[in-house]
Parts: structure tokens; sequence; C-alpha cells
């Protein structure tokens, strides 16, 4: 009896005489019906086809792209007509930088604590390149192509180096950024500032900067050398990042700091063009943690992998019981 | 140096979809087939296998997002932090889409999220999901600390895709069937939501309800005077 019976409840009670009727009726209310259904259904065929279906484009494909099977991405290119991509494609590739420092430097443990004034650090200080045997082989590899190559200039051009290279990051200069340093050094130095605003100062030098490590390698062929240099830095520098919005999120502009720093400085010597550019810098883990950001986060919980639970009721093997329930 | 290099069908088709953005530079290791190479730094040119695909639909919206601005000075009030996010040819009505739209402006997102569960349109399921995202995004990228600290400061929809088709009516007459589609934009601004959003639900103070009626006052003439 679809849309006859509109009563309400109290009424319904004293209608029906019957209380099994007004069971129903009331089961009946919490029923919904389906107001859509057309009275002549012989019709629906004509019905439907007065509307002409027009096929209108997915613009939320994009978003399930990742589950999709290669057979399903193939028979979607096929709808659209886009062939596949060549089966290999061969491209010219240029390895102007190492992907990692190699045979890193171990700077000793609490360097640049002691100062220099003291025994101990003038101990710490004379740390001399030179009887390091790996290290002057190295750098008389770099001699062979660059003759005028000594640890203790090159000590100087380095720092050179390393104040044009921050500066271009503040000013977002990125020409000259590259000049100044390799292909894995410069994502890991502008991801993170790309929003922001930094304001960076180098006051000055506390200790003249020194060569302490060099190692040569070679990639594929053995004329292809790349050589690696590890500078150590005792400077005083002052630091502020703001982010999108200019507001502070690290450090002071007005706080000097002194830094001890490892920094690589990696050469494509092979290649006439090629440049002294920072590559990486060397963080042991004895040297104090950064100064903290300004704020909270949520932590996120591990994702724990829960192993499948053997289920000690149900048993492994067919006893009788078991047997008897299947 | 330069080496020529192959890369071999050996990956899936679906991997081979993906990287079809033109190549950059980049540091991560991209190794070939070939293991004696290791972990080194491969600087590409670019080359496209696929056809190009124009981005289609509204592209501005976002671009406020990059702005980025001037340090504050130390005395200055703390700026608040906003993102601008949106969705394009959502398959919706955008004159439907404004009822959705409108009933957000200026609510909390925890309560704009919290009404559109509730509401019965198809409409607010979408903008529920831009919400959430904004709100995602707005904690990863634009240094919003705490992700209910934001409100709804913008919520609006325009028109986006317009498909015609044809039914027929009775006696041979056509009629033009219309199949729309929306954007939805919305704009989160971090702190508490204003007080009054709307000025005309705001409550008017006694200076301006007196100020209101002296006016009123004063506009009265007698007609047919001189």
């Amino acid at each position: 009896m679809p849309g006859m019976l509109n009563m309400p409840q109290d009424i319904a009670s004293v209608i029906f005489e019957n209380s099994i009727v007004e069971f129903v009726y009331n089961i009946y209310l919490m029923v919904r019906e389906r107001h859509t259904k057309h009275w002549a259904p012989a019709f629906k065929k004509l019905r439907r086809l007065k509307v002409q279906k027009v096929k209108l484009p997915n613009f939320r494909e994009e978003d399930t792209m990742s589950e999709l099977t290669p057979d399903q991405i193939r028979s979607r290119m096929k709808e659209q007509g886009i062939l596949p991509p060549r089966s290999w494609m061969e491209r010219p590739i240029t390895i102007s930088a190492t992907g990692a420092v190699f045979e890193p430097y171990i700077p000793p443990e609490g360097d640049g604590k002691l100062s220099s004034l003291t025994l101990g650090g003038a101990k710490q200080s004379m740390e001399f390149l030179s009887k390091k045997s790996k290290s002057m082989l190295a750098v008389r590899k770099i001699r062979s192509f660059e003759d005028n190559f000594s640890p203790s200039t090159f000590a100087e051009e380095a720092q050179d180096i390393y104040i044009k290279a921050h500066k271009a990051l503040v000013e977002k200069d990125y020409d000259t950024l590259h000049q100044c340093v390799t292909e894995l050094c410069f994502p890991l130095m502008t991801e993170d500032l790309k929003m922001c605003t930094t304001r960076w100062q180098f006051l000055k030098s506390l200790e003249p900067p020194r060569v302490v490590h060099a190692r040569c390698t070679d990639i594929i062929n053995k004329e292809n050398i790349f050589s690696q240099v590890t500078v150590r830095f005792h400077t005083q520098q002052t630091l502020a990042v703001y982010d999108r919005f200019g507001r502070l999120i690290y450090g002071s502009e007005v706080v000097a700091k002194d830094v001890v720093e490892y920094v690589v400085f990696e050469k494509h010597l092979a290649n006439s063009y090629g440049l002294w550019r920072i590559h990486e810098k060397i963080i042991p883990d004895w040297m104090p943690a950064r100064e903290p950001g300004r704020k909270t986060y949520v932590q996120q919980k591990p994702v724990v992998e829960s192993e499948p639970v053997a289920d000690t009721v149900v048993p492994a093997t067919p006893t009788e019981q078991s047997a008897a329930v299947a | 140096m330069e080496i020529l290099l192959r890369q071999f069908q050996t990956k899936s088709f679906l991997s081979i979809c993906k990287c079809l953005e033109p190549a950059y530079s980049h540091a991560t290791s991209w190794t070939s087939g070939n293991a004696m190479l290791g972990k080194t730094l491969f600087h590409t040119s670019n080359t496209v296998a696929m056809p190009y695909n124009p981005p289609k639909g509204p592209r501005k919206w976002p671009i406020y997002n990059k702005k980025i601005f001037a340090p504050q000075l130390p005395g200055e009030e703390r700026r608040p932090a906003y993102v601008c996010h949106m969705r394009t040819n959502i398959k919706y009505s955008p004159f439907k889409m404004w009822y959705v739209a409108s009933m957000i402006r200026g609510m909390s997102v925890d309560e704009a999220i919290k009404q559109l569960s509730f509401v019965n349109k198809q409409g607010a399921v979408h903008v529920k999901e831009v919400l959430l995202e904004a709100q995602k995004l707005a904690v990863e990228k634009h240094n919003v600390e705490f992700k209910s600290n934001l409100w709804v400061a913008e919520s609006f929809a325009t028109k986006g895709l317009v498909m015609k088709g044809i039914r027929r009516h009775a006696k041979g007459r056509v009629g033009l069937v219309h199949y729309f589609h929306c954007h939805y934009f919305v704009r989160l601004e971090e702190g508490s939501p204003p007080a009054h959003f709307f000025f005309e639900t705001a409550p008017k103070t006694t200076k301006t309800l007196l100020s209101e009626w002296v006016d009123e006052m004063r506009q009265r003439r007698i007609p047919g005077s001189l």
C-alpha cells in the first residue's frame, strides 16, 4: 500500500482495533518508500532513449592512476589513441660530479673544543697533512693536472668559494651557486630554503682554514679522475631563516655562532673546465646538536608490520573433532 | 665526459608512463643496468617520449602559495600563514556548489569539516576532501604549526567545463541538456575565525544604531511642501 497511509501514530492506535495490524503499520513507518519509480513501467526503454547519452571526460582519473596495472594503462592508452613510448631510448649523459664522498675524513673527537692556546688545543691544530700518506698521494695526483696546487693556498681559495656559495644561496642566484657547488650538494642546500628568506653573515675566521684530507677516484675509466679535498673551517657566522610569511624559524640575525666545519670540495680533474666546488659536509657523531626549531610537530607513529597470528584454538592438523565440524 | 646509456625496457609500463615528465638534473641515484657506476649523478638532457598535454583549467590560484613575504621586523605583529587550494572540473553544478561553498565561509576548519560531513549534497564530499588536503598542505609546506588553528577565509566555486547534450520532448521538440562541471577554490588562514565574518549579520553597536536612527529622522520630508 504505497503512499496511502500517512496517519500519525496516536491516531493509528485508535483506528486499528487489531494490535497486530497496528504493529505492522509501525514497522511500515520505519521503511522508506522509493519515489523514483514511474507508474508506467512498460515505456521505460523509450523514456531512457529521450536523453542522448554524452561521454563526459573523467577529471578524477589521475587520483587513481597509481593503482592501475600495466594492462589497464595499456588499454586506456589504446582508447585515447596514444602510442606507447619507444622500447629503448638512448640519451647522452654527462657525469659532472660523484654521488658520494669516497673514504670520508674522520674528524678527531673533541676537535675545536679546546682553545689553540692550550697545550691540548695546540696539539690538535698540529695535525699535519704531510704525515698522511694517502692524502699526499692524492695531492700529487692533483698536481699532475693542476701544477700550482698546494694545500696551503688551496685552503684560502676554498674559504672564498665557501663564502661565494653561501652568498649566492642567500640571494637565490642559482647560476653562481651551480658554479660553486656540485650537483649532489645543490638540492641539499636549496630544497628547504626555496620558500624561505635567509640572512647570513660571515663575520670572521677564528682559525686559518686547513686542508685535512685528500682523495682521488675514477669513474668508469681510469683516466676520468675526480678529486675530493676536505677543508676544516673554524669561523664565526650569523644565520637567520625566515619562512614564507617573514616569520623567524631558525637562528638569529644578531647572535654570532662559532662553527667548526669539515667541507669536502670536489673537482673533475679530467675535465679541463672543471672547478673546485663544495660537494658535501662531514658531520661527525660527536658534534653537538643544532638549535631546535621553533615549532612543534605531531610525532608520526612508526608503521608496525603485524605478523600473521597463529590461531591456537583451531588446530593446524585435522583431528577427529575438526573433521566432524568440517 | 659523455657516454651513451641505453635504457632497456626491463621496467614496467607503469613506471615508464610515470617518468614521462621532462627530465631535469637531479642528484638522486638514477642507476641503470650498469652496477659499476654505483651511486653517480647524471645530468641528463631533455627528451619527451609522449605527446605534450597542456594543463587545462584554472592555474592562477595556487600561484598565491608561491608569494614570499619580506622578513618581519621584531616589533611587528605576526603575519598569519595562509594556503590556497583548489579542485578543478568537479562533476557538479556551480549553482549547486555555491550553497556548499558559501555555507563554510568564516568557519574554523574543524567546524567546516564537521558540518560538511552531514550536508546532504554531493558537492560537500568534494569540498570536504579539498579542505582536508589544504589542511595537510598548510602543515607540511606552509609552516602552520597546529592544523586546527585554521579558518576558511575564502571559499567559492566557478563554472568549469559545460558539455551539451540533447533530449527529446513531446511532439518532436528538442531540449538542451547541460552537463556542468565546477572548480572549487578555498583559502585557509592561520588563526581563530573572526567573530563576525559577514558584515550584515554582525550586531550593530549602539553608536551605529543611533547614527542610523538620526539619519532616518533627518531624511523625513513633508510631501507637497515648499
